[in-house]
């Protein structure tokens, strides 16, 4: 018991005041904690954050568990040793808010969490364990080869889309939720990382941001009038296949509507007009001629102009 | 393919040095210095063509048999002289190396770099004749189909990244970054004319025997450059917590047009053999095609939150954001300005405010009220750029005015039950439609919409063996009245949109970002632990949206559906069992004039399996076997109005194929523990993927480009990999 108390404390580097105070003949406070909860008790955190001792800010057990007096010292009478004053297992039903208020102690100083009041995660009632492993050198959430496990806990839907062939590398573990979504709250939609849809993409993608000399309004609007980001079966990642995509908000211009390949009885790809069933249906379909879909910034005033979004 | 060097290339050897020379310097002896370092290498089974899905972001799509790769994972704490290092590197040997550090006094200050290179291959192998492909100055070169070049589209980020923070004291911090990312390649793009047409009735000309239309495979080249910076100065009082930021964002490319250079003869849609241009149509289609512009965007913001009382807060959030764009139309090659016209001058300017208030003015009760509200200003000059024939419109501006509110009131029936109802509502004014523009390719526009709905929620909370919320949301979207095109000069407000004389034809298609809409939506989340070996999830969702506007015309309604178990099974201290299920829906119902009323179907159903275990000290295994199936239905049925044509060729097709994509991945691996300071980890995977997407061929016939180029994916793909891997531990 010595040893593993020894190892805990210099282990764990909870504070300096353990040093002093776990050998004391009365320890108090943090010091106390360890002379029952040692390694067996704990995992190891003397790697994490919160194990650095030379960092003031670093809480130790009392910053988090509150004093718990009656459970630090059993009162006369008691069969059971009492709670301490908050734990944050399922067991003991602290609401999330109050789990969370706990962190956001010290942890409401990152201008990150700032909007965290009100936002999407409090809402649904998570706090911050819920994501978050304290008790540990590693914190699945933190690490972007296994952010994802983590949030797929919940977001079951996102899990399936990203395994689709049209995807960002996700899988592939390159990218990761918290690239694009500021899970702590943002004044973008979706918890977006930046203030909309738009300006995320654009940290990757600012090739499409323009102006452009010919825009194309739902581009300019939001990305995912188009877009699936977490994935998809069509090329792009696109939310439908073009021309069913396109012709949501325009009115086709192609002769014989009925969509077919090339390849099926009665479709011929030779035609006297490029806007024929294969052109329109296969290839790139729309941005076979439309190729510009982002916008065009070709000024040119001359027929044709480039107001079709063609180069 | 493309080689010539970027403008700002990062010589990655001389980083990685760099990076570690700057984030380990000499320390104390005392200090707990730790790491791990991989090397391994690994065999891979299946060709480039079997990796085109596995291949796409990996690095392991080139046709290498074997790949070899390093990893560093490396610690220094020294916490008598507070000073922490961290190093991070993966996949050091191959494409998509990333190295990181970190070097910092914890409380005090932090110092960060890091280094990325990502490669992206195109799903799909090309055949084509061009020559030049990737760079801006291609040459068309007419070919039969499949006997060109196979070419591999494929594109590189390279990124390095720089940050510092510093407490200046327990109430301020210091926080800049800097990132820029270089990228490079070509993506698969193209350009294609009919002639003749509205805007190009000269491109016919004389030539007796003429290709009427073309379409050509043409390679995006990518070259550029993106800077990135951010600044933020915080402030944290107990009440009160508030940053100012900086955000920069700087865009430019290399590469401004792409300008092809056109073989005299193409293949003839209608023979089939090579038959010459005309002059006039191998002029347009050699015109330069406008490559993405330099542009920037910079922001400034306020940010923050305010403790009133324990139990209620406010926070805020105030942006401002300019956005321009001004490359200079004629040092970019694209000629044909209008007069007195050197740039866009486009300059869009956005004003974003969101507040919040949280409050639990009795214990029971909380409120939420939020409120946002963004307003986008476009600037951007007005100049006559489009010519339809006779005809001369100006550019189109943009603006938007967003206005988004909320009020949630939360309940807590009792210590496990709480209640949530929401009412929320957003308006979008779009400004008035520039009277000189015209409306290109739709119908109909709208200024403003609003939207009002309500949610309903009640949430068992999260404690001991069973949680768990169900929801039901709805919402109402109606705008403002319709405006139709008014004879190519801006837009009229038609207040009946069914009047035969100022009202819509029949065909038109109002959109759905526009359009009257119910959405619908229901929700189930519940997460139960049966035993303490035993955890459950379930999942539900269903949503559906129903359009309604003056046609019959574009998406009528859409439907989903989401539906998941997971399970997770501890059979015994050593050993765990994971699976899950999941299945989703989609459904969009549409039509189009004179054709088809047509209902996609996409279901997609995915399933996986995983194990973990410790079958001896010394060794760990684990494992997952996944499956996907993913169907597109596509029931296309006649339009009353249907043409005899669109009858007879449905009749004869069948109608568009079921695109179906099928993958089964197993992962195993055990890692064998040599002594306290090393293992060996040995990793086996295999791949197969099935997908029948007929966008580039059906059946054998593969889709033709009018210069000969063709697409394609192989149909079935199967990669194995086995690697075996060195861990050995520091110091």
């Amino acid at each position: 018991m010595q040893i593993k108390r020894l190892l805990l404390v210099a282990g764990l580097s909870l504070i300096g005041l353990l040093g002093q105070q776990a050998w004391a003949a009365n320890p108090t406070g943090a010091a106390l904690c360890v002379t029952c909860h040692d390694e067996e008790d704990l995992p190891d955190m003397s790697k994490s954050a919160h194990g650095f001792s030379a960092d003031k800010r670093v809480p130790d057990c009392i910053t988090c568990h509150g004093e718990s007096p009656t459970h630090a010292k059993k009162p006369s009478g008691v069969s059971e040793r009492p709670h301490p004053d908050r734990l944050f297992i399922r067991q003991f039903a602290l609401p999330a808010n109050e789990r969370s208020a706990v962190c956001l102690t010290c942890h409401n100083k990152d201008p990150k969490r700032a909007l965290w009041a009100g936002s999407q995660h409090d809402n649904a009632d998570l706090a911050c364990n819920s994501c978050h492993k304290i008790h540990g050198n590693r914190d699945k959430v933190l690490a972007k080869a296994t952010q994802t496990q983590v949030c797929f806990t919940c977001h079951k839907e996102q899990r399936a889309q990203i395994n689709k062939p049209s995807h960002h590398p996700i899988p592939e573990g390159k990218m990761t939720c918290s690239d694009c979504h500021n899970v702590h709250g943002s004044a973008g939609p979706k918890l977006a990382k930046r203030d909309s849809t738009n300006d995320t993409c654009y940290t990757c993608h600012a090739e499409k941001r323009g102006p452009f000399v010919h825009q194309h309004e739902p581009v300019a609007e939001d990305c995912a009038n188009c877009h699936n980001a977490h994935g998809s079966t069509v090329a792009g990642m696109l939310k439908a296949r073009a021309p069913l995509l396109c012709q949501q908000c325009h009115t086709p211009h192609v002769a014989g509507g009925i969509g077919a390949v090339g390849g099926q009885s009665g479709v011929s790809s030779s035609s006297a007009s490029g806007k024929n069933v294969v052109n329109l249906w296969q290839g790139r379909s729309c941005l076979n001629c439309h190729t510009q879909i982002h916008g065009s910034n070709n000024p040119s005033a001359t027929n044709p102009t480039p107001q079709l979004l063609s180069r | 393919m493309y080689t010539s060097e970027p403008t700002h290339r990062f010589h990655r050897s001389l980083l990685s040095l760099a990076l570690c020379a700057a984030f380990v310097p000499a320390l104390a002896q005392t200090a707990a210095e730790e790491g791990v370092v991989t090397v391994g290498i690994g065999a891979l089974g299946g060709s480039s063509a079997d990796r085109q899905l596995f291949g796409q972001y990996n690095g392991l799509r080139p046709d290498r048999k074997i790949v070899g790769s390093v990893g560093i994972e490396y610690g220094l704490r020294d916490e008598e002289n507070a000073n922490w290092i961290q190093v991070l590197g993966t996949d050091l040997l191959g494409d998509t190396r990333e190295l990181s550090a970190v070097w910092k006094n914890p409380g005090n200050w932090k110092l960060s770099a890091d280094y990325g290179e990502l490669v992206r291959y195109d799903s799909n192998t090309v055949n084509t004749g061009l020559t030049g492909a990737g760079s801006t100055t291609p040459q068309v070169v007419n070919v039969a189909a499949g006997l060109g070049s196979d070419l591999e589209l494929k594109t590189k980020r390279t990124r390095l990244g720089l940050g510092f923070s510093k407490v200046i004291s327990p109430a301020l911090q210091f926080d800049m970054s800097l990132k820029q990312e270089n990228k490079e390649g070509a993506r698969l793009f193209g350009i294609g004319m009919n002639c003749p047409s509205v805007i190009a009735p000269g491109c016919l000309g004389t030539t007796l025997v003429n290709t009427g239309w073309a379409a050509l495979m043409l390679p995006e080249p990518i070259h550029s450059s993106h800077v990135q910076m951010e600044a933020r100065m915080a402030y944290a009082a107990p009440q009160l917590r508030f940053s100012l930021g900086y955000y920069g964002s700087f865009y430019r490319n290399s590469n401004s047009t792409l300008s092809a250079t056109i073989a005299g003869s193409l293949n003839n849609s209608l023979t089939g053999a090579a038959s010459p241009l005309s002059a006039g149509f191998q002029s347009l289609l050699s015109q330069p095609v406008a490559l993405p512009p330099d542009n920037q965007a910079q922001q400034v913001d306020l940010s923050g939150s305010y403790d009133f009382t324990p139990s209620t807060r406010a926070t805020l959030k105030l942006a401002y954001t300019a956005a321009t764009q001004h490359q200079d139309f004629a040092a970019a090659g694209l000629a044909g300005a209008p007069a007195g016209v050197t740039n866009l001058g486009a300059q869009v300017n956005t004003t974003l405010v969101k507040v919040g208030l949280t409050s639990r003015p009795l214990p029971k009760l909380t409120l939420l009220a939020d409120v946002r509200y963004e307003d986008k200003q476009d600037e951007t000059p007005i100049a006559r750029y489009n010519v339809e024939g006779t005809d001369v419109y100006t550019n189109r501006l943009l603006p938007n005015r967003k206005a988004k509110g909320k009020l949630q009131a939360t309940w807590q029936f009792s210590s496990d039950y709480r209640g949530r109802v929401v009412a929320d509502y957003e308006t979008i004014d779009r400004g008035v439609f520039t009277a000189s523009s015209a409306i290109s390719g739709v119908s109909a526009l709208r200024q403003t919409t609003s939207e009002s709905g309500g949610t309903a929620e009640l949430r068992r909370m999260m404690s001991q063996d069973f949680s768990g919320a169900v929801s039901v949301s709805s919402s109402q979207r109606r705008g403002s009245n319709w405006l139709k095109d008014n004879s190519g000069l801006g837009v009229t407000e038609v207040s009946n949109p069914a009047d035969p004389i100022t009202g819509f034809a029949s065909s038109a298609v109002f959109m759905p970002t526009l359009a009257n809409r119910q959405r619908d939506k229901a929700k189930i989340f519940v997460d139960w632990v049966p035993s303490e070996a035993l955890t459950l999830q379930f999942s539900a969702e269903t949503g559906s949206d129903s359009y309604s506007a003056p046609s019959n015309y574009g998406i009528r309604s859409s439907r989903m559906g989401q539906f998941s178990v997971d399970a997770g099974y501890a059979l015994s201290d050593k050993w765990g069992l994971t699976a899950f299920a999941s299945q989703g829906t989609q459904r969009l119902n549409q039509a189009r004039a004179a054709a088809y009323v047509l209902a996609y179907d996409n279901s997609s159903t995915m399933i996986g399996l995983g194990f973990t275990g410790k079958p001896m000290g010394t060794l760990e295994v684990g494992g997952s076997l996944s499956y996907i199936d993913d169907r597109s239905v596509y029931a296309q049925k006649l339009d009353a109005s249907a043409d005899a044509y669109s009858a007879a060729l449905l009749a004869a097709s069948g109608g568009l194929p079921d695109i179906v994509f099928r993958q089964t991945a197993l992962k195993l691996f055990g890692k064998y523990t040599l002594d306290k300071r090393s293992a060996v980890r040995m990793d086996l995977m295999h791949q197969r993927s099935s997908f029948n997407d007929w966008a580039w061929g059906y059946n054998g016939v593969p889709y033709v480009y009018s210069d000969g180029s063709t697409v394609s994916q192989k149909p079935t793909q199967s990669v194995s990999v086995i690697g075996v891997t060195y861990i050995h531990q520091l110091p």
